[in-house]
Formats: structure tokens, C-alpha cells, sequence
């Protein structure tokens, strides 16, 4: 059983695209009953950079990770009776979750200014690329596009070259994550008041509005400082050890430091073994060892090389300087950590395959983890879903399946 | 200011304690949202920057530290919106009381500092659900509560690496020290945090019971890299950095246009945005029937990068922006959060920005809520970051109801203050001007 907080919250997922389908498996993982309704060819994610197995199209791992532990209900959403049906969901669900253009359901009359008028107290989340209003909103997207314009891309990369995007789909994922959030919460307020809400979340402003622009931002307005990338090792904060910012490569690959400041000074020397340099004349203060930045980058850099990132783990950890390992994709279900926490889960799917997927970003103490499902196969649950919530007949359910609306 | 009885969380009580990003994001969300969020600080540590900035210290109101610098410090201004500041030296009986007489009066608990300072203090969840059974109580380290490295610090950058996600960025053409230290995941651990407290809010709402939240911000920052792990489970191969690139768009890249650094992002995501794309570009070098499959892009990206740069990098880059969106071609300008964000017609059109009046730092547009809520019609709160210790006499006397006498005695002991005590600078990131 999945962990009770939002459990008999029942999620209608309308999404078609990634942040507002992440938003409704957040949902899920929290005890809300996700139904997931898809037109009749699917979501077009089932086939997002679809790899195949022994030659077998499958849906895409983005679909498997996304939709896990959703239910699957497809109809014709440009027929006049799908759009009735969806109707009749959304007045017995709880929260509907969305990514359309704006204006998309006010034209089949299930936006949220019309369906409030049947349910309420219903919580409509709309999770599109540039929010409900502004000259954007109509914007074509993808993540690459659209984390352009979030103020994020500008300060990574080279400063001699062009800016870079960050791997995966993170202001998408981040997005949907916030929107969640935000739904939760509106939750919590209904559960005292009974009233619903339409919630604006708009994927730009979340990154936009994100802890490392905003303090990007704050400098450039009280100050005018610009917001430039910079070199990779070069920490852009006069208070940082100057020699051991950064990424560094050891005996099997990689790691990542970040002391805060000369008091790590001790810590880094004591590491290295090397205390000596402590009262070297060379390096007994902040604006020597920046002046001699490139003599410690080698003598640290000396000690690092026959390490293992393990080793390293062990010392950083031991002398309390900030660092971490930077591990491959495929090690991270491997490690100890995540396998001492059960993060990842064994899950078997509908053709046989089982893998490991991620768990739940949380523990509480009164419940047990979610039990992570598969996601569901296209339209797996439709009758179900029509037989529960909206209490069809089999009759009824089969002429909707002659008349291909389901 | 009186907090909008519409808004979601506006009878919740919120005690933070943390510092940076993580913990303190997630107050600033609460806060957004009607919570009452109480930042218990103290004058015997400061984690506002330095006390004493040196002169080249950049990030602070006209490059002026003042007199009360850990008032001024942008980052902390940023982020500390919608927040009360009370001042508490926990490492006292008196303050110890204090914080727990608090606790009576709250529904949250959250904090950010490594897993066994609470303990420290005696302030852990066994203790603090004793003075209130109910309380929600999250402790958001690194690595989560358990496991070996329950103990382990870190930082965003540290859980950016650990996760596989410092693996697959940078350029794919220099090796992984080129890499910039990214912290994304603290904001991950944030929204992830509001959403297991919310959801806990609703579950005692309903049942009575309180929890302890055990918060893994490497956990949490995971889910967003979910497929990865995936395709290394179901391919015969691992993937490996793109850059900007994407394997089912071509091309796609980050393209010089006309001024300083200034750039503009497209992806071609099919056939048909191609076939009006190159229109639009117009150059004969690119109607090579080659470049009519993603396949053939793919295998001559470069080539058809050069051309692309060269119809770019003299045009302005809204100016290309608008021309391709009007085809519904996927683009989007790069936005530097300084000057662009702030002049960006959309972002503006949005009212993203909020002026916001700070007692010390002065009257400055300040980024907004990330959340709009339709019952709002609009209205939503942005107060400054509070002063150190600006409302120690509100808790003291209207929350906990102590007397003058008692409060006049927290302060002379140094419990309470609103100047940080000499060997309190923790020192802290900051930027050198310039």
C-alpha cells in the first residue's frame, strides 16, 4: 500500500508532456489514486526516444519512470461523447492535472471556469512551459528551449563558449515537481475550507524563480554585478579555497570539491598529509594560496591521482571537507547507501522485463514505503475505471467500445 | 502585514532552521503560501554572510555593506522572503525553553543542518513530539537519516555528482574537470520537502497523527533522473554526455546571435519544422535532400550548425525568436538573470518581479512567487527578508506571552539580540564584485 496522506485523493492526469505528468506521479507516490487518461494512440512519451530490447518496441523508459504506479483509461477526446465522459470524471475527481495550450479546454468546455460550476471544490493544476497568460504562452517548446530561458543556461559552460544546457529534463522534472507541491498544499486548504483553486505553474518560472537564479538575480539588482559563466575552477567566491573548487580527476575518474572557506584550509592540508604547508610561507594565507593557486592545484592534484573515488569519499568525509564522488549512471543503483536506504525498487512489467526503479523521494514514520507498480499498458484500467468511479453498466461500457469513444 | 486568509497554508506555523538553500527555499515556498514561517537564527552564529565584508564584497545594496551587513546580503535577502526572524541561543536552558514552548505553538519543524545538530541541542523528534504530539518534523541531510552516510555532509554540488547528473553534463568534447559546480538539487530538496509537508499536514488533518519526515536530498533529486537509470537497464549501452544536443532532434544547439554573449536555443524536433525551418533560413546549403531525415541532419550536425551560426550571429536574438515561433519552430533566447530576466517582456507581462520595501537594504524589484493561485486574483505576498532578530518581540510576547521582565532578562543574557556577537561569523559564500 502506498503511503495513506493523499489516499482517496483521486488524480485525473491529462498530461502530454513531461512536468505535469511528473506533478501527477508526485501525487502518486503521496497515496493519491492517479487515472491517467490518454487518447486513443497513448501519450505521445510512450514512444520518446523509444529504445528497443531484442528488437521489441517498448514503451520508453521516460513512460515507465513517469507513469509507474498510474492507471491507464484511453478515450477520443475529439469526440463530443469523450469529452462528456471526461466531464463526468472530472466531477467526481479531486485535482485534475494538466498541460495543454491555454485555452485548449475552455473550447470543449472543461476548463476550470466550467467545471467548477459541477465540482466545486475540484483543484485544477495547468503545468505549461510559460503559464496561462504573457506574450510566451503559446511558445513551441522542449527542455533544451525553454531552460534557455530561465536564466539557468547563461552561467553554465566556458566563458569562450556557448552556454550549456544541464543532462536529463531538470527544469521540466523541477516544475512538475513545485507544481505538486503546490497542489498538496492547496489539498491541505480544501480539507478545512472545501474549496478548490486553479493553480498557474509555469515551468519557466519555476527555474526562473529557483534558488540559484534568485541568487544571481539579487546581486545584479542591489548591485549591478553581471552574471557571467566563468571558469570551472575558478570559484566565483572570494571566501572559497582557490586551488581545491571544483572537479578534479583521480585513479577511476572523478570528484567533486567545494570548501567554504579559508577555516577548511587546515582540514585540506591534514588530508593531503601534508600540515607542512600550513606555516609554508607560500601558503599561510587566503590571498597567498590564490596567488600560488596553481603550485597547491598540483600538489593537491599529486595526491589525488593514485585515489580512488572511495578513498577519496572516505577522506574528504573524515576531515570534513565538502566533496562527493561523481558517479556513472549505472553505478548509482549499486550504491551502498541507496541499497542500505531500499531506495531502488524491483519492478516487473506486463512484458516480463523487471528493473530497478527509483522509490519514493521521502520516508515518513508512521507508514511504509510505496510499493512502486509498473505503469500501466494503454488503456488497461478503462472499464475499471468507468465501472468505479462512474458506475457503468457493462452494457454501457461495451457500446462506448463499439462506437470506439473508449 | 496581516497574512491573506485565502492562501493555502495561512494557519500554519513553521519553525526553520537551516541555512544556504535547501531549508531555506523551502520556508521561502511556505511563505509564498500563507505559512507563518519562524527562522530561529542567532546572534552567536551567523549564517547571513560575513559580519565585517571585506571591502571588495560583492552583493550587497550599491556595493555598501553598511553597518548591519547580515541585513543587506542579497543572497539571504533573496531568498528569505515572507519569513520572521527570531534569535535564539539554543545552548542555553533559556533559549532551549523557549524554542520548546515555541514548538507548542507550531505545526513544523524543518531543518537543513547536518542530521545530529537537533539531537545536539536535545531538540530531536522524540523530544520535540513530547511537548506536541502532532508536530511535523523534517530533517532533510544529504544522504537521509540512515544508511552510512547518514552522516556524510554534502552539499547540491556533492548530490549532483552522487547522482550520475554531474556525469552527464558539460561539453562532450573536454573531459568532466571542465565542469562547473552545479547545486540544483538543494531546490529539488526544497519543493520535495513543501510536497512531504503538505501531504503530512493533510494526513493530520484527518487522522490527528504527526510524522517525522526523513528526507534524502539525494533521494529526492533521483526521481528527476528517472529514465536514466532505466536506459542503462533496458539498452546495450550507457548513455553519455549530449551537450546540447538530443537523439531524436536534430539539429538542436545554442546558436551566437548578434552583441555580447548573446545566444538563442532551437531544436528541430521533425521533418516538417525542418522543412519550414530551412526556409526561413534560406540558404541553399541547406536543401540537400541528405538533411530531409533526422538520420541525415544527424550525421551532418556540424556542417549544419556552421550555417545556422552564420544566419544567427548578425540578427538580434528576439528578433530570431519571434520569426521562428511565429512557425512554431522551438526556440527560446538565453536569459542571463541579471539585465535579461529583468527586462524580459513575458516575465514582466507576468508581474514575475515584486517590489519589495526592506528596512536596511532599501526598495528593489525582487523575484516573486513561482506559484499563481486563481482564488488570489493576483494579489500575492512578497514581504523583505526579515531583520536579525526583527521579531523576537512578537514571538516573545504575543506567540509565548512572557512577560517584560523575562524578555528584558533574555536579552541581557544574550539569548536574544539583534547584533550578532563577536566570534559569531561563520563567514559564508559571497561573490567579489567585479
Amino acid at each position: 500500500m502506498p503511503f495513506g496522506a493523499l489516499e482517496e485523493i483521486i488524480v485525473l492526469d491529462l498530461s502530454d508532456r513531461l512536468a505535469a505528468s511528473f506533478c501527477a506521479k508526485t501525487l502518486g507516490l503521496y497515496g493519491c489514486e492517479v487515472i491517467k487518461v490518454e487518447s486513443l494512440e497513448g501519450d505521445p512519451l510512450r514512444q520518446w526516444t523509444s529504445p528497443t530490447q531484442n528488437g521489441q518496441v517498448d514503451d520508453s523508459p521516460i513512460f515507465l519512470h513517469l507513469n509507474a504506479g498510474k492507471k491507464s483509461i484511453s478515450m477520443d477526446l475529439h469526440s463530443k461523447k469523450g469529452q462528456s465522459l471526461l466531464a463526468d470524471l472530472m466531477k467526481v475527481s479531486d485535482v485534475v492535472i494538466e498541460s495543454q495550450k491555454p485555452g485548449h479546454w475552455e473550447e470543449k468546455g472543461l476548463a476550470y471556469n466550467q467545471i467548477k460550476n459541477i465540482n466545486p471544490s475540484i483543484i485544477f493544476t495547468s503545468v505549461t512551459p510559460y503559464g496561462q497568460t504573457g506574450p510566451y504562452k503559446n511558445f513551441a517548446y522542449d527542455e533544451l528551449t525553454l531552460f534557455a530561458m530561465t536564466g539557468a543556461m547563461n552561467r553554465e559552460g566556458l566563458p569562450d563558449r556557448e552556454p550549456l544546457r544541464y543532462a536529463g529534463e531538470i527544469a521540466q522534472y523541477f516544475a512538475g515537481n513545485a507544481a505538486a507541491a503546490a497542489t498538496a498544499s492547496t489539498l491541505f486548504k480544501r480539507t478545512l475550507t472545501g474549496e478548490g483553486d486553479w493553480l498557474d505553474i509555469s515551468i519557466q518560472e519555476c527555474m526562473a524563480g529557483h534558488p540559484h537564479q534568485i541568487g544571481r538575480r539579487a546581486p545584479y539588482i542591489y548591485a549591478g554585478e553581471p552574471d557571467p559563466r566563468s571558469q570551472p575552477r575558478t570559484s566565483a567566491s572570494g571566501a572559497r579555497e582557490p586551488y581545491a573548487v571544483g572537479t578534479f580527476r583521480c585513479k577511476d575518474g572523478y570528484f567533486s570539491f567545494l570548501p567554504l572557506g579559508p577555516r577548511m584550509w587546515p582540514n585540506i592540508a591534514k588530508m593531503i598529509n601534508r600540515e607542512d604547508l600550513m606555516t609554508h610561507p607560500k601558503y599561510d594565507d587566503t590571498i597567498k594560496r590564490s596567488e600560488n593557486k596553481d603550485e597547491l592545484e598540483a600538489i593537491f592534484q599529486a595526491w589525488l591521482n593514485d585515489k580512488t573515488r572511495e578513498e577519496i569519499f572516505k577522506a574528504v568525509q573524515a576531515a570534513g571537507v565538502p566533496g562527493s564522488p561523481i558517479l556513472q549512471p549505472e553505478e548509482v543503483h549499486k550504491n551502498e547507501q541507496f541499497i542500505a536506504r531500499d531506495f531502488f525498487q524491483d519492478v516487473t512489467h506486463p512484458n516480463g522485463q523487471t528493473l530497478r526503479m527509483t522509490g519514493d523521494p521521502f520516508r515518513l514514520s508512521n507508514t511504509a514505503n510505496s510499493q512502486i507498480e509498473p505503469a500501466p499498458t494503454l488503456g488497461q484500467n478503462t472499464t475499471q475505471v468507468l465501472q468505479n468511479l462512474l458506475h457503468m453498466s457493462n452494457d454501457e461500457i461495451e457500446a462506448l467500445t463499439t462506437e470506439k469513444i473508449i | 502585514m496581516k497574512l491573506c486568509a485565502s492562501k493555502p497554508l495561512s494557519t500554519i506555523r513553521a519553525l526553520e532552521l537551516s541555512e544556504i538553500w535547501a531549508g531555506p527555499f523551502c520556508g521561502c515556498l511556505m511563505g509564498n503560501m500563507g505559512a507563518e514561517i519562524i527562522k530561529v537564527e542567532s546572534i552567536q552564529r551567523i549564517g547571513r554572510g560575513p559580519i565585517n565584508p571585506p571591502s571588495n564584497a560583492g552583493g550587497y545594496p550599491d556595493d555598501d555593506p553598511g553597518n548591519d551587513p547580515w541585513n543587506r546580503q542579497s543572497n539571504f535577502n533573496a531568498i528569505n522572503r515572507n519569513k520572521k526572524s527570531l534569535t535564539l541561543d539554543l545552548k542555553t536552558e533559556q533559549g532551549l525553553n523557549a524554542f520548546k514552548d515555541l514548538v507548542s505553538q507550531s505545526d513544523i519543524v524543518f531543518c537543513n543542518y547536518a542530521r545530529t545538530v537537533m539531537e545536539n541541542f536535545g531538540l530531536s523528534y522524540d523530544e520535540v513530539r513530547k511537548i506536541k504530539p502532532d508536530i511535523i518534523y523534517m530533517l532533510m541531510p544529504g544522504y537521509g537519516n540512515t544508511g552510512p552516510y547518514a552522516d556524510y555532509r554534502s552539499m547540491g554540488m556533492a548530490i549532483d555528482a552522487i547522482t550520475g547528473h554531474s556525469f552527464l553534463r558539460g561539453y562532450p568534447d573536454m573531459d568532466h574537470s571542465s565542469n562547473s559546480l552545479v547545486h540544483h538539487p538543494d531546490a529539488v530538496a526544497a519543493t520535495n520537502g513543501v510536497m512531504a509537508i503538505a501531504s503530512a499536514l493533510v494526513h493530520r488533518t484527518k487522522t490527528g497523527e504527526g510524522q517525522f519526515i526523513d528526507m534524502s536530498q539525494a533521494e529526492s533529486f533521483m526521481t528527476h533522473l528517472g529514465e536514466i537509470y532505466l536506459e542503462n537497464q533496458m539498452q546495450s549501452f550507457s548513455r553519455q554526455r549530449r551537450g546540447n544536443r538530443h537523439p531524436d532532434f536534430a539539429p538542436q544547439g545554442v546558436y551566437k546571435c548578434s552583441g555580447e554573449d548573446n545566444w538563442i536555443a532551437i531544436s528541430i524536433k521533425s521533418d516538417a519544422d525542418w522543412s519550414k525551418f530551412k526556409a526561413t533560413v534560406g540558404n541553399n546549403n541547406l536543401n540537400s535532400d541528405v538533411f530531409d531525415t533526422l538520420a541525415g541532419r544527424q550525421q551532418h550536425h556540424d556542417q549544419i550548425d556552421k550555417v545556422i551560426n552564420e544566419w544567427t550571429c548578425s540578427q538580434d536574438r528576439y528578433d530570431v525568436l519571434n520569426r521562428l515561433q511565429s512557425d512554431q519552430i522551438t526556440s527560446g533566447v538565453v536569459l542571463d538573470c541579471g539585465s535579461d530576466s529583468y527586462a524580459d517582456p513575458h516575465l514582466n507581462e507576468r508581474d514575475f518581479f515584486q517590489i519589495v520595501e526592506h528596512p536596511s537594504a532599501g526598495i528593489y524589484p525582487m523575484t516573486g512567487p513561482i506559484f499563481k493561485f486563481e482564488s488570489s486574483n493576483g494579489h500575492v505576498i512578497h514581504n523583505p527578508a526579515p531583520c536579525l532578530g526583527q521579531d523576537n518581540m512578537y514571538v516573545l510576547k504575543e506567540v509565548l506571552g512572557y512577560g517584560t521582565d523575562k524578555i528584558t532578562q533574555f536579552e541581557a543574557n544574550e539569548i536574544i539580540g539583534t547584533v550578532p556577537l563577536p566570534g559569531s561569523d561563520m563567514g559564508g559564500s559571497r561573490r567579489v564584485a567585479k
